[in-house]
Formats: C-alpha cells, structure tokens, sequence
C-alpha cells in the first residue's frame, strides 16, 4: 500500500475560494441570529404574557424547535414546505428560516432567564411608583436584563455557527461545500476538513473569550442593591 | 414543478417498516455513543481535575477541541478524510458512534467537573475529619450530591445525541434521516415523509426527557413539581 | 398626641394567604391626615403584608382599600384583559399618590441617584427633563445627597441608597407615605441617618404608615402604635397606652423585645 503523502499546499491553492465559503458561513449565521433574536423576543414575551393560550403556544413551538433536528427542519423547509406550498425557497433563505427558528427557541429561553434573573424588588419599586407594566418593564427590568442576556447570546450564536456547517447539503456554497468540492476532485478530504475544522475551533474560541472578557466588563452596574 | 395532490400519508405508512428501522438505529446509536461518551468524559473530567500539569493541560485542549467543534466537520473528516490518509476505513456507524462520543465526552467532561467542584467544600471538610480515604469521600460524599447535578446535563446530552445522529445520513448511515431522505425521493411525497421523521424524532426527545425527569426524581430526595413534565429540563445552549 | 384629622386611607376588612397559610385575616385600619402610624410585631404577624395590600404591590384576596374617594379592590375576574388594563391603570394612579420605601431599598442600580428620581418625575408626573432634574436636586439635597447626585448606586452605602429611595418616593409628593421595614437591611451605624429623615418628615405633618422593629423610634415619632400577630390587630393606641398594655400577647411581645 503505497504511503499516502499530505498535500498541504491544497489549502493555499484554494484559499480564496475557501474564506469566501466562510463568509457565506458567517452571514447565514448571522442572518440565523438576527430572525432568532426577534422571534425569539415574541415568544419569550408571549410565553410570560397573562394570557394562556399564548403561553401554551410559545411554550410548545419551543420545545418543538429544541426536540427536533436542524437537519430535519432544514429539509423539511427546503424540500417538504416548497413541495407543498409550491414555494422556491434559496439554500441560503431555507437555511437561514431554518437556523433563525432553533435559534429562537434557545433565544426566548435566554430572555425568558434574564428576565426572571433581575431582581423581583426592582419590578415592585416600579410599580409603588407608579409606572405602569409597560413602563417598568422598558425603563427599568429590561435595561438590567441585558446585561445578564449577552453572555448566554453568545453562545447561541455559537450554537448557530455550528449548526451553519450543514446547510451545504442543500447546496449553499459555504466553505464545507467548497471543501467537499475540491477534495472530490483532488483526493484531498483529509487536508481540507483539517483546515476547516481548525477554522472552526479558532473562531469558537475566540468568541469565547471574546465573551469572557464581555462578561468581565459588564459587571458594572447590575449588582443587587 | 407541479403541485402534487393533497397531503397523503398513505406512501409513509407503507414505509412504515423501513422508516421503523432507521428509528431503532438512531436510538441505537445515540444510546451508545452516550455510554462511550459518559466514560471518556468522567476520565477527561478527572484528568482535569488532577494535580498532575500535563494532564489537566491535556484535558482542557480536550474539551477546547471537541466543544469547538461541528459533527458535521468532524464525521466528514473521521470518515472520509481518514480513510484516505492514514488508510484507517471505518464502517460508517462506527465512525458515527465514535465521533458522537467524541463530542459529546467534550460536553459532559465539563458538566462532570463542575458538578463535582459543585459540592461544598464544607463537606469534603467534614468527611476527611470523621477519616474517611479520599476515596470513600467521592463514593459516599462527592459522588452522590454530583450525580444529582448530572443527571439532568447528561439526559440533555442524550437528547442531543439522538438529534444529532441524523446528520450521520451524509456518510450513508442507514437510520431515520437517510430512509426518509430516500423514501421522500422516491414517492416525491418530501413534506409528508419529513414531517413524519420531525414527529418521530421529537416523540423520542419528550420520551427520553420523561425518562430522565424520573431518574432525577428518585435520585432526589425533595419531591420535585410535576407540573411541567414533558418538557426539556434546562436551558441547555445548543452544542451541535 | 390625639390627631382629630379626617381619615384619609382606610384599610376594609384586608384578608391574603400565600397558599394556606391565612397571612392576613380580616384587618381594619383608619389612617388619618397627618397621623403617623407604627405596626410593630412579631415576624410573619402580616405587617409587611399589610402594607403591600395598601398600594396593591400585593393584591388582597378580599377586603377593600378607601382612599381618595374611591375603594380599591383586586379584580374578582382575571379573564378579561380590557378591565384588567383598565384597573392597572388606575392602580398606576392610585400608586402616584402613595409612596413606598423598602426594606432592600430596590433603587435602580443602572440608573444615577438624579435619574432613580427623575425617572418617576417624567413618566409618571410628566414633568418636562429640565423640571425633573431641578426637583430632583432639591428632594435629593433634602435628604442629604447633593453631592451624590450623578452616582450610581453601586459607589452608595446602604443608607445612602435607601435615601435615594426615600427621595425617589418623596419627589411624587404622595398623599401616604409606607415604609417597609425600612432600617432592617442596615448595618448599625447607618440607621440612626435613614430614621432621622423619616422623623424629619414626620414633624413636617406627612401622613406615614411604618412597619419597624426600632422600638425607639416607634415610640418617639408615633402618633398611634398598632401591634399586630398572626394576621390580626390585636392592640393599637398612642404609645403610653403601651407602657402597660392591655393584652396579654403584646405585653409578651414587648417583654421579648424589650430586654
């Protein structure tokens, strides 16, 4: 069996092509990100609203988007709903719908626990003061619940990146896909999913302490008093 | 394309079997790769709690590695890119249960230790005056009150092994997603088949979620509030 | 010291339980223009309890609150959304009217002193910024704070917060002023600063209802001392009358206390 030699050069001859997939990477996980943090506000609110169906409705879609797999909804969007609907979806939009809805399952729960996380006596004062619900909650509970949300946003998002790696099998050119591409041409799988993962692990770990260091900053002013 | 007729489930039900089939595997293979992967992560959890520098170095790159990591990246690379460097050609479940384990003993070596750095100090105090060996303390002291923190985690963690073993469909792992995928071609019925496959996949979560709530009963010995049964136990970040 | 002003907050027949424990049970109590009045008693007797059913922090399970010409009640109907609304709203105005300092004084650490007091001036009383801040000045100046005035609450003592709760209330210029048990969260030496703005404000005629252990004070600044235990009044009357109390139980209680 002849011994098989590494070609790293694979990886710079193809560079380019390689953070382009990246990028595609990065924007759908940011696009992923942005439909999670608005959706998943909606339902967070509608889960802590009064009125019970609401809150059954948020409580069901979240566990529904948290039991099921990315994959299977990514192909359920992209495949099952365009079929049935007689809708096109893009692999980038079906991947974005698809990330942008787990996504805001993790979300409502992260605001769901920073709101609860901000001291109930804070809520009271508001209240014996005379604001109603709506003002308390945008003048004084909100502003202390962001400071506790950021942390855990982040790892949301890190969440998505992750998830972001399989939306090439509906045919997003991301950097798996151009990897996938060139290693079938060039027997170079090995190589090129090494640099990828490598890619990943960096940037995981740099968002970490990237939030570490958030987290260090933000102790200021959201102490008990 | 054409819109096809209505809803019809009737290709699913013929199906029935096959997709059956591919269920079984996919619990399978989660309930092994979890096994493997609570045994690799209370080494890696001691290991990084030991005194020994290399080893708790070793152990941190360790979890670094494999929570930074994607299944997606990590199989492709396990499988294809393995095999065709270091000649090492694996069946495609053993890939899939291997790299599961793998990823997932980066999770839960880092729930092992906090649970177990969790308990008091006071106790470990408490239990070395009376003189009991380091030993004893983990098994009667430390171990129970960290078991109690760990359950729920690892039950996350299964739950997520159980979601993630469908992403094995892309190296030709026979389970649920790969027999939908083929079914849903062949009958062109995509939305009935994935439907049928999310429900399947989100019966087993609430399932083994049901499971766990038990398990985290009896282990306690407070009465735990039933009300919100069938429901996912914490705010777990995802970690696929 | 007989207060002859008319009643201006009445407590009607006030009953609350948290699960089954009965925490209040039937309590009335006239609160009249000017008067201070100090529930003392032992813990979990209902006085934090009481006081929060005033302004509907916590919501009486039945019973009535008669204050500016109107009797308050908790909804008996939690279904309909347009008058459940329209009861918070009116509640938001009753509140106004009403002030309350707590014991774990709850001011806004992501806000400055100015701006914890501001905050009420300019939604509530819809006073313009420049207005806001000008009366800001001068309630926090009062309780001895004019040169904390841009601080964040993390860089306050404890007793200093608890004054920029006191003027944060103060600011609404309330008709009733409620205080929770003010002092208890204090280190010592701090109290004697926050009980002698509330004595201040007694002198000045505010009407005021105070939950407190300091029986010092109580018996100094009180114009009637109500004694409450297990959800019931069981003695109230101006502070001689307690020299040598009537029932065996508040006679217990001060014996306790007073040692």
């Amino acid at each position: 069996m002849t011994k098989y030699i590494f070609d790293w050069g694979i990886i710079r001859d193809n560079f380019g092509a390689l953070m382009n997939g990246l990028k595609i990477t990065l924007y759908i996980a940011f696009a992923g990100l942005t439909i999670a943090l608005i959706l998943g506000l909606i339902v967070a609110l509608m889960r802590l609203s009064r009125s019970r169906t609401a809150s059954w409705i948020a409580g069901s879609f979240t566990q529904l988007m948290r039991g099921i797999p990315l994959l299977v909804l990514l192909y359920w969007i992209y495949y099952g709903v365009a079929a049935e609907l007689n809708l096109n979806f893009s692999p980038f939009s079906a991947g974005a719908i698809a990330l942008g809805l787990t996504g805001s399952a993790y979300m409502a729960e992260v605001y769901r626990g920073g709101l609860n996380a901000v001291d109930p006596g804070q809520r009271e004062a508001a209240l014996a003061m005379g604001l109603r619900r709506s003002q308390a909650f945008a003048a004084v509970i909100f502003p202390q619940a962001v400071r506790i949300i950021i942390p855990p946003t982040v790892n949301v998002f890190v969440g998505l990146l992750k998830g972001a790696t399989i939306v090439s099998v509906i045919g997003v050119t991301d950097m798996l896909y151009v990897a996938q591409v060139v290693s079938l041409r060039t027997f170079t799988p090995f190589e090129l999913y090494s640099a990828a993962g490598v890619v990943l692990v960096a940037i995981t770990v740099a968002i970490a302490g990237f939030s570490w260091s958030l987290e260090c900053h933000l102790g200021r002013g959201g102490n008990r008093v | 394309m054409s819109k096809s007729a209505n809803f019809d489930l009737k290709p699913v039900f013929d199906s029935f079997g096959l997709l059956m089939h591919g269920f079984g595997l996919a619990m399978y293979i989660a309930a092994v790769s979890i096994i493997l992967a609570v045994a690799l992560g209370i080494i890696v959890a001691l290991m990084r709690l030991s005194s020994f520098a290399p080893a708790r170095w070793l152990a941190f790159a360790y979890t670094q590695l494999f929570r930074g990591l994607a299944l997606y990246v990590l199989i492709i690379w396990v499988y294809f890119g393995l095999a065709v460097a270091l000649n090492i050609n694996l069946a495609p479940i053993t890939a899939g249960i291997v790299t599961l384990a793998l990823l997932n003993s980066g999770y839960l070596s880092e729930t092992f230790r906090s649970g177990i750095l969790a308990v008091d100090r006071g106790q470990v105090e408490a239990a070395t005056a009376i003189g009991l060996s380091k030993a004893q303390i983990f098994r009667s002291v430390v171990g129970p009150q960290a078991l109690r923190k760990i359950a729920p985690a690892t039950g996350n963690q299964f739950v997520d092994a159980i979601k993630d073993s469908a992403i094995l469909s892309v190296i030709g792992v026979p389970e649920l997603m790969h027999e939908t995928q083929r079914l849903a071609q062949y009958y062109f019925r995509p939305f009935e088949f994935y439907t049928f496959a999310g429900a399947l996949y989100f019966l087993a979560v609430l399932g083994v979620s049901y499971l766990f709530r038990i398990l985290e009963r009896k282990l306690s010995n407070k009465t735990v509030e039933s009300k919100r049964f069938f429901s996912f136990q914490t705010s777990q970040i995802p970690n696929n | 010291m007989q207060n002859r002003k008319p009643s201006i907050l009445e407590v009607r027949n006030i009953s609350k339980s948290f699960g089954t424990t009965k925490v209040l049970d039937g309590v009335d109590l006239n609160i009249h223009e000017g008067e201070v009045v100090v529930v003392i008693g032992p813990s979990g007797s209902g006085k934090s309890t009481l006081l929060r059913c005033i302004n509907f922090i916590a919501a009486p399970d039945s019973g009535s609150i008669w204050f500016e010409n109107s009797e308050w009640k908790t909804p008996k109907s939690k279904r309909n959304p347009i008058a459940l609304r329209q009861h918070e709203r009116e509640l938001a105005g009753m509140r106004a009217e009403i002030g309350m300092v707590f014991q774990h004084f709850n001011v806004f650490p992501h806000l400055t002193a100015c701006q914890n007091v501001t905050l009420g001036l300019r939604k509530v009383v819809h006073l313009s910024k420049a207005d806001a801040e000008a009366k800001a000045h001068d309630y926090l100046n009062r309780v001895g704070l004019a040169e904390k005035f841009h601080e964040y609450p993390e860089h306050l003592s404890g007793g200093q917060k608890q004054r920029v709760a006191i003027a944060r209330a103060l600011a609404l210029e309330p008709k009733v002023m409620l205080f929770d048990e003010a002092t208890s969260a204090l280190d010592p030496e701090l109290i004697s600063g926050v009980l002698e703005e509330m004595r201040k404000l007694a002198l000045a005629g505010m009407t005021m209802v105070v939950v407190t252990h300091e029986m010092r004070f109580a018996f100094q600044v009180a114009h009637r001392v109500v004694f409450m235990d297990q959800g019931r009044i069981i003695e109230q009357g101006p502070p001689e009358q307690f020299r040598n109390p009537q029932e065996p139980r508040t006679r217990a209680f001060l014996n306790a206390i007073l040692e």
